[in-house]
């Protein structure tokens, strides 16, 4: 009790309360009575410290509501007559912009060793080790299989999605061409009845984009007919040994068309 | 295993919470040399010193021991705006003869427009920052002065701020604010 009013550094209260329990003291004779008298004493002394305490501050005059000013001239206080009652910055004396604690940050961060906070950089791996993938049989995108699985969750997604589609446009055509042969197998589709498409130039394209896989990879050829047009037939999947592919002729082709041309 | 806990070490020291030796039990069986190893990597790859702040207890804090770059720090985010008002707090305490009563410290914060009965503009709940969150990452210490009713608290620097910062660095930034205080400490 009276706490605040013992700590005054002008007030002797502390030092009566002391005199006044010696005085009772004398006549304590249970042991209750003495107890009560030894916590008074821890109370005492731990308010005799605390004044001892802020004798000491009192003594280093600093100024703590100077520190606050300087502070906020720091942070860039606009101090403006003009009283402002729309804010909860309107506590007389100014108004604090929005970027004053940035302002005070970025000085702050000098003056600590603070080591950086870690972050992955490319995210982190999926748990469960990755399906394996449907494939046609192409070496080429076997080998890289392997490679893909080391990249990161959102990274092998896009991917995917990229190969398989062509992947997917590309055996769709081939099974169509496959179709259509073994029900009339001796009649090679013209070329250019194979891949326009009578809509769409844009389609056309990617038609033939997707036939240059089959080519390049030996599952359909193209040959000129007895009319110079080229036709595409499916190879036939006999035992291709080393011997047959490199018999085999390879040209390269290029084949322009452009919007005219298609109509 | 030790390039293990140096990953566990970067990851645990995100939130700034110090690390305790129990919480990562089979690797700090073989105790001293991997923790040793571990530190020496984490200086020689990153820069960052591990520093043992409690031995009793085997807490472990991460610094930087790197010199410190110039420039503007590009980052805007609440971590800079945090450290501004730690900076300000621990340069209270040391001013204030190295322990204030909390009731001290939120008269003195006040004077910023940072109160902490208010959802604070940048800080939201101020109290939980400074009594909970610094005080966790050691930043800040928090005694309960004895005998009081309702409890008071009283504040002191905690083992982080005494390494990551020091007291001639605050003394530093308090003569900067001001250049007048220098005159008057020496």
């Amino acid at each position: 009790e009276n706490r605040e009013a013992m700590l005054n550094s002008k007030s002797n209260r502390l030092t009566e309360a002391l005199e006044e329990a010696n005085k009772l003291f004398d006549g304590v004779c249970r042991a209750r009575e003495a107890a009560l008298d030894a916590q008074f004493l821890v109370i005492a002394s731990n308010i005799g410290k605390e004044k001892a305490n802020e004798l000491h501050s009192e003594m280093s005059a600093f100024d703590s509501t100077a520190f606050a000013e300087d502070l906020l001239t720091f942070m860039g206080i606009n101090r403006t007559e003009v009283e402002e009652t729309d804010d909860s910055e309107d506590v007389p004396g100014g108004f604090l912009p929005s970027d004053a604690w940035q302002t005070m940050g970025e000085e702050a961060l000098k003056y600590f060793r603070r080591a950086p906070t870690f972050h992955y950089m490319m995210g982190s791996f999926k748990s469960e080790p990755p399906v394996p993938k449907q494939r046609i049989e192409r070496q080429k995108k076997a080998s890289r299989g392997k490679a893909e699985r080391a990249m990161p969750a959102q990274l092998k997604e896009m991917e995917e999605s990229h190969q398989e589609a062509t992947e997917k446009e590309v055996e769709r055509i081939l099974r169509i061409l496959q179709t259509h042969f073994e029900n009339d197998p001796d009649t090679p589709i013209s070329f250019f009845d194979f891949v326009i498409d009578p809509n769409s130039f844009a389609h056309t394209v990617e038609n033939m984009f997707h036939v240059s896989f089959l080519i390049r990879d030996g599952l359909a050829k193209i040959r000129l007919d007895e009319d110079e047009l080229p036709i595409i037939e499916p190879t036939k999947p006999s035992g291709r040994g080393e011997e047959d592919s490199r018999t085999r002729a390879r040209n390269q082709v290029v084949i322009s068309l452009d919007k005219r041309e298609w109509k | 295993q030790v390039s293990e806990l140096v990953q566990f070490l970067l990851v645990k020291d995100q939130k700034k919470i110090p690390i305790k030796r129990k919480e990562h039990r089979e690797h700090w069986d073989a105790y001293s040399e991997i923790v040793n190893r571990a530190g020496r990597t984490l200086q020689e790859v990153f820069g960052l010193q591990l520093v043992e702040i409690d031995t009793k207890r085997h807490t472990y804090i991460l610094i930087n021991n790197l010199p410190r770059p110039e420039g503007k720090y590009l980052c805007r985010d609440k971590e800079k705006e945090k450290m501004g008002l730690l900076l300000i707090i621990l340069s209270f305490i040391f001013m204030k003869g190295n322990s204030v009563k909390d009731s001290a410290l939120w008269e003195f914060l006040n004077l910023l427009r940072v109160y902490p009965g208010k959802q604070h503009r940048v800080f939201g709940d101020v109290r939980k920052l400074v009594t909970d969150e610094f005080v966790r990452q050691k930043y800040l210490e928090s005694t309960p002065i004895p005998l009081t009713d309702p409890p008071e608290y009283k504040y002191q620097w905690g083992p982080r701020a005494e390494k990551e910062t020091s007291k001639k660095d605050v003394l530093n930034f308090v003569a900067k604010v001001r250049p007048f205080w220098g005159h008057l400490w020496l």
